[in-house]
C-alpha cells in the first residue's frame, strides 16, 4: 500500500510539473511586441484609414506585460491616445473623447479586449461614436505586422500595416 | 446571363420625381401641396397621407425632451401589432423651434444617430393607432454598442412568429421568442466581423428572407459582400459574391427578397445601383439596372416592391424586373421620406415605412377606392402554432 501511494505520488508530480511547464512554455512563446515603432508601409499603399478612424499612426509605444498590452498612437482619432488592452480577455472600459460621425467631437465610451490567436494577437476597439477596429498583430522577420480591420457607418476598411524599430 | 433594361417610361417613372423636386428644396418647400394625382411626382400613390401623429405613443415624443432617432425598420404582423426597430433616442436642443412635428428629420441631420444616441425603447410593438403594447427594454442593452436594430422581421412560413432582429454594428441576427421574452439563437459573433469566406461570422448584415421551408438569406452587408444562405436550424450552408461590379459582385447588398416559382433570390446591390437575381443556390440569373434599394419586400401577389435609396420611390416590379408602378418623393412632411430604409405592409393593406434619416415611421392607409393592384400586399403569415389571435 505505502509503495503504491508513493507512486501516486510521483504521478501526480509529474502531472503537476508538465502541466506548469507547459504553461509556462506557452507564456513565454508568446511575442512581445513593446518598443517605439515607426510605419515603414501599408497595403494598400498610402491607406487612409476611415474618416480619421485607424488612420495608421506614424508611430506606436507599445508596452506589454503579462496582464496587459497599452498602445500610445494616433491611430484612435485626431488626438494621439494610450489605449490599454487586457490579455485576460476581459472588457477595458472607458469615456473619453472622440471624433463624432457627424464631425463633432463628444465624450463617448470607449471599450477594448484581446485575445491571442497562435502568435497573434488580436485587438478589438470600439466606442459608442460608432468606431470600431480589429487589429491582427503579429511579428515578422523583425517587423510588427498589422492586419487592420475598420468599421464605421460609412465603408468598411482592410489594410497591412508594417512598422519597424 | 441577362441583362435587363429598364423601358424609358419605367426609367422615367422611377427618376422624374426626385429631379422634379430635389432633396433641399424639399426640405425647404414646406408649404406645397401634396400630388393627389399618382404618376409621376405622386407622392403617395393610392394611400392617404399619413397621419403625423402616428404613432401616437413617440409623438410629440417619448419622454419630455427626447425624440425617436433614426428608425430602422419597422415590421407589421397585423394592422394590430406593428414592431418598430429604433436606434435610440437623441435629446433635443433646449429651445425647440415652432413647429417641431416630432421628427428628427426636421433638423436637417443627415446622420441621425448624431450626437450619441441613448439605446433606450430600440424594440416596440404598437397596435394600429400606435398606442404601445410592448417595450422589450430588457434587450436594449444588446444595442449599446452599436447603432441599434437595423431591421426587424418575422418569417411568413413560421407557426411559431420568431422575430428576428439584424444588428448590422453589432455584426449579428437575433431570433427572439415571439413575445419578446427569451432570445433563442444568435447568428454571428457579437462585436466581431468575418471576412467574405468565413460563415461563423458576418461584416454588418442587413436583411434577411425566407422560403417556405425555412431556409433563409442573410443579405452581408455593409462590409462583407455577399449572400449567406442558411438552412431552417441557422447552420450556414453556402455563400455567394465578391467585391466588384461584374454579375454576382456587390458592393454594399443591403436587401433581399426570396420568391417566384422556381423561387429565386432578388438581392439589392446598393451600391452598384440594381437588383440582382440568382437561384437558391447563387446563381447568378440576371441583373435590373437603374435602381439602389434600401430594402425590398415580396408581396402577397408575387411582386417585389423595392424601396430606392436614389430617389425615395417606391417601385413595384414584376419578377421578370419590369417596373409597374412607383410612387414617393424625398422629404420631411407627411407622406414624404428620407431614406426609407424597411418596408412592410399589414393585411388590411396599410404600409409602413421607417426611415433612417427622416427618423420616423409613418403608416400609409389605402385612400378610398384604391387601386388593389398599387397597394403593397404583405405575404400572409402562417397561423399561429398555439392559436394566439394577434
Amino acid at each position: 500500500m505505502a509503495e503504491q501511494g508513493d507512486v501516486m505520488k510521483r504521478i501526480t508530480l509529474l502531472i503537476v510539473a508538465l502541466t506548469v511547464g507547459v504553461s509556462a512554455a506557452w507564456a513565454q512563446a508568446k511575442p512581445d511586441f513593446s518598443g517605439t515603432w515607426k510605419l515603414s508601409g501599408t497595403t494598400p499603399p498610402n491607406y487612409p484609414g476611415s474618416a480619421g478612424w485607424g488612420v495608421p499612426s506614424p508611430t506606436l509605444v507599445v508596452k506589454q506585460s503579462s496582464a496587459e498590452v497599452t498602445i500610445q498612437s494616433g491611430q484612435y482619432g485626431p488626438t494621439p491616445m494610450t489605449v490599454v488592452y487586457k490579455l485576460d480577455g476581459s472588457d477595458n472600459i472607458w469615456e473619453a473623447p472622440s471624433a463624432t460621425q457627424s464631425g463633432t467631437t463628444a465624450i463617448v465610451k470607449w471599450r477594448t479586449k484581446a485575445r491571442w490567436d497562435g502568435n497573434k494577437l488580436i485587438l478589438f476597439t470600439w466606442n459608442t461614436a460608432l468606431n470600431q477596429m480589429r487589429d491582427v498583430v503579429s511579428v515578422s522577420n523583425g517587423a510588427l505586422m498589422i492586419q487592420r480591420g475598420t468599421e464605421q457607418p460609412g465603408p468598411s476598411t482592410n489594410a497591412t500595416l508594417t512598422y519597424n524599430r | 446571363m441577362r441583362r435587363r433594361t429598364l423601358s424609358f417610361t419605367a426609367w422615367l417613372t422611377v427618376i422624374a420625381g426626385s429631379i422634379a423636386l430635389g432633396p433641399s428644396a424639399a426640405l425647404q418647400q414646406r408649404s406645397d401641396s401634396i400630388s393627389v394625382k399618382g404618376g409621376v411626382g405622386d407622392i403617395t400613390g393610392d394611400y392617404e397621407i399619413p397621419d403625423p401623429n402616428w404613432p401616437q405613443w413617440a409623438h410629440p415624443y417619448p419622454k419630455p425632451g427626447y425624440i425617436w432617432g433614426s428608425q430602422g425598420g419597422v415590421f407589421a404582423e397585423s394592422p394590430d401589432r406593428v414592431y418598430l426597430a429604433n436606434r435610440g433616442e437623441l435629446k433635443l436642443p433646449d429651445k425647440v423651434p415652432n413647429g417641431f412635428p416630432g421628427n428628427w428629420g426636421f433638423f436637417n441631420q443627415m446622420a441621425a444617430t448624431q450626437p450619441i444616441a441613448n439605446m433606450v425603447n430600440c424594440l416596440v410593438v404598437v397596435d394600429r393607432s400606435g398606442k404601445l403594447i410592448e417595450a422589450w427594454n430588457q434587450w436594449d442593452k444588446l444595442f449599446e454598442w452599436g447603432r441599434g436594430p437595423h431591421q426587424v422581421y418575422i418569417s411568413p412560413y413560421d407557426p411559431e412568429r420568431y422575430v428576428w432582429v439584424v444588428d448590422d454594428m453589432r455584426h449579428v441576427i437575433y431570433r427572439f421568442t415571439h413575445d419578446g421574452k427569451q432570445l433563442v439563437q444568435t447568428l454571428g459573433m457579437l462585436d466581431e466581423f468575418g471576412e467574405n469566406d468565413d460563415l461563423t461570422r458576418f461584416r454588418r448584415p442587413t436583411m434577411i428572407d425566407w422560403l417556405p421551408d425555412g431556409t433563409f438569406f442573410v443579405a452581408d452587408g455593409y462590409g462583407n459582400t455577399r449572400v449567406v444562405k442558411f438552412d431552417k436550424a441557422g447552420k450556414a450552408l453556402l455563400k455567394w459574391g465578391s467585391r466588384g461590379t461584374g454579375p454576382g459582385q456587390f458592393n454594399t447588398p443591403h436587401g433581399i427578397a426570396v420568391g417566384g416559382s422556381p423561387p429565386r433570390v432578388f438581392v439589392s446591390d446598393r451600391g452598384n445601383r440594381r437588383i440582382q437575381v440568382f437561384d437558391t443556390n447563387g446563381k447568378f440569373l440576371e441583373e435590373w439596372p437603374g435602381i439602389a434599394p434600401h430594402s425590398m419586400l415580396m408581396s402577397a401577389d408575387e411582386h417585389v416592391w423595392a424601396v430606392d435609396s436614389l430617389t425615395d420611390r417606391i417601385v413595384k416590379f414584376d419578377l421578370s424586373g419590369h417596373v409597374e408602378f412607383s410612387f414617393g418623393q424625398f422629404g420631411t412632411r407627411p407622406g414624404y421620406t428620407w431614406a426609407p430604409h424597411q418596408i412592410t405592409a399589414d393585411s388590411d393593406g396599410n404600409l409602413y415605412l421607417s426611415e433612417v434619416f427622416g427618423g420616423r415611421t409613418q403608416k400609409y392607409r389605402p385612400r378610398p377606392n384604391a387601386d388593389p393592384t398599387k397597394l403593397v400586399w404583405g405575404r400572409s403569415l402562417m397561423p399561429v402554432a398555439n392559436a394566439r389571435t394577434n
